[in-house]
């Protein structure tokens, strides 16, 4: 065994920086019930919106969905939601994932444990890049049980299935895609209010619902503009999307990802890490 | 080359200052004491060498790098405060994680040998919050022992054990750097405990390191001195001075100090009519040494 008296140091790669810190962060997500529990969260949320929808009056039940399809997804892109069906869908998952993005790096505080890894790994953008790649996977499998439920629970309740398969194929991926921007939203939240457990759930949990853009849109109308939002190019991937609705997601997505690492990576070295 | 080398560091908390232009030297394969009062900057300047705060001025240097060089950083293991485990987690889990972390091959393997090192072969499938303080701080040492570390960094790890545990930790202290060839820079209040183990010291003060030796240099600087009882005490104080250059009444002693020739002093006791009734052979330690120089910076 090769003792300290040797005194080599040799710089680790990034590749191999990251693969350490997402190998523990992929330890931890896989070995506690956390991650399990939002995706059963995941799973649930389509059935408890389509049988509250189904449990009143005929009129109502079809005036909340009249296709399988829309718990997935709206049928247009409304950033102004009239009501509760138009509102739930896929994008709900966004809302819970900040609040487990904000749990996992919670105790990453709370246990004491980012002391290991920042005196190990000095790059700070290693953390930020880790814990959003980490807050992408985890929502992305609650868009899979998400969209699991969703179609269980149309066939409980006895929706149409009739749907547009490459447009749905586009807004699911799209919304899979979204799951990366915000993560990396989530992510920096956290990097700002890390000893303000309560402040980071609460705006993650706000953000998550879109409210600002939906806010914004009852100011200025239902305008593409508003893509640029992460909750906007969210509700652009719906039922009508194509290729085009992919792309934007995708640099919506990559865009506010690199600002927020960057922000966060600046934040996070100008700042005492505790 | 040195371990650690600070230069003029600083560190202030809303404009007070914790660190105040602290110098600092670690030789390579040093163990060395971290001493001072609460709120002395002992924890403060620990987190600024591990990168969890930033400081507002000065340089460090771990190995002749930067201390941001990654290759440098990987290679320290600290224990600051607490163990930083997840208490749900298994202890095996918890070394598991940080074992991923660095990157380490043959994680399995390492996970034992680092067990073994801190005597929980036995207890690597408890629960960490299951784990007694002690224990838990084993496990910390464990966790900054995995991945071969050429430097520990360890704050208070002697606090809130009992005697066996202290024992255990000393012992663990001197293997891995005597077999490891880590250099160990270790905070205590436990000045008795540091003393047995140490091989430089380092005395911080508001921020500010007032004094920076070896254990050579502070055996050197150590007094010795004879405390003897008498039925007569005065009489045999006024004996003792008319040989002896410095005697000085201490309670129910005599003490005279710089001298360990017991039988000389006894021997003049005799000869003045005085029987001794209890002599010891003393010496000034390193918690005595502490006291007077801050006695001493508190007078200037």
């Amino acid at each position: 065994m090769q003792t300290a008296h040797g005194l080599n140091f040799e710089s680790p790669s990034l590749i191999k920086r990251l693969k350490g810190m997402l190998g523990v962060d992929f330890y931890r997500l896989f070995h506690t019930p956390l991650f399990y529990i939002f995706l059963g969260i995941a799973a649930i949320i389509p059935a408890l919106v389509s049988m509250g929808s189904a449990m009143g009056d005929a009129e109502e039940t079809t005036s909340l969905f009249n296709n399988a399809w829309q718990i997935i997804a709206a049928n247009e892109p409304l950033y102004v939601v009239n009501d509760i069906g138009e509102y739930a869908n896929m994008n709900m998952v966004f809302i819970f994932g900040g609040i487990m993005i904000s749990i996992f790096i919670g105790h990453d505080y709370k246990s004491g444990y980012v002391k290991q890894l920042f005196t190990t790994h000095s790059k700070k953008q290693d953390y930020m890049t880790s814990k959003t790649l980490l807050g992408a996977f985890s929502m992305a499998c609650m868009c899979l049980t998400y969209l699991f439920g969703g179609v269980l629970s149309g066939a409980f309740t006895g929706l149409s299935f009739n749907v547009n398969a490459g447009s749905l194929i586009c807004a699911i991926l799209g919304k899979i895609i979204m799951s990366l921007g915000w993560a990396s939203l989530y992510t920096f939240i956290n990097i700002i209010f890390r000893a303000k457990f309560g402040i980071s759930i609460a705006l993650c949990f706000i953000l998550g619902t879109g409210i600002p853009v939906i806010g914004a849109a009852a100011l200025i109308g239902n305008t593409p503009a508003l893509n640029v939002f992460l909750y906007g190019s969210s509700v652009y991937a719906c039922l009508s999307a194509n290729a085009l609705a992919v792309f934007i997601c995708l640099m919506n997505s990559a865009v506010w990802t690199t600002v927020y690492i960057v922000c966060g990576t600046i934040i996070l070295s100008k700042r005492d890490v505790y | 080359m040195n371990a650690i080398e600070i230069r003029n560091l600083s560190k202030s908390f809303r404009g007070m200052y914790a660190v105040d232009k602290l110098n600092m030297t670690v030789p390579v394969g040093a163990i060395y004491g971290f001493i001072g009062e609460n709120g002395s900057g002992k924890s403060t300047t620990e987190k600024l060498i591990c990168g969890h705060l930033v400081a507002d001025g000065g340089e460090i240097k771990l190995f002749g790098k930067s201390f941001t060089d990654a290759g440098v950083r990987v290679r320290v293991g600290a224990l600051i405060e607490n163990a930083g485990c997840f208490p749900n987690s298994s202890v095996w889990a918890n070394l598991m994680m940080q074992a991923i972390n660095l990157g380490l091959e043959n994680r399995d393997e390492e996970i034992r040998r680092v067990l073994k090192i801190v005597r929980m072969e036995d207890s690597a499938r408890i629960k960490f919050k299951s784990c007694s303080l002690g224990m838990k701080q084993r496990i910390g040492i464990a966790m900054a022992l995995l991945g071969n570390p050429a430097l520990l960094i360890l704050d208070e790890p002697i606090n809130g054990l009992d005697t066996d545990g202290m024992r255990i930790m000393r012992e663990i202290l001197v293997e891995v750097t005597q077999n490891l060839g880590c250099t160990v820079l270790i905070s205590s209040h436990i000045l008795g405990e540091l003393e047995k183990i140490a091989t430089h010291y380092g005395i911080i003060r508001q921020g500010r390191m007032i004094q920076e030796l070896s254990a050579r240099e502070m055996e050197s600087r150590s007094r010795v001195f004879v405390s003897v009882k008498t039925k007569d005490m005065t009489g045999a104080e006024q004996a003792l001075r008319n040989k002896f250059y410095n005697v000085k009444r201490e309670g129910e002693y005599v003490c005279i100090y710089d001298v360990d020739d017991t039988e000389a002093i006894v021997e003049h006791l005799i000869k003045n009519g005085h029987i001794v009734s209890e002599v010891r052979k003393n010496k000034i330690g390193l918690e005595e040494y502490y006291i007077e120089l801050m006695s001493k910076k508190e007078e200037l």
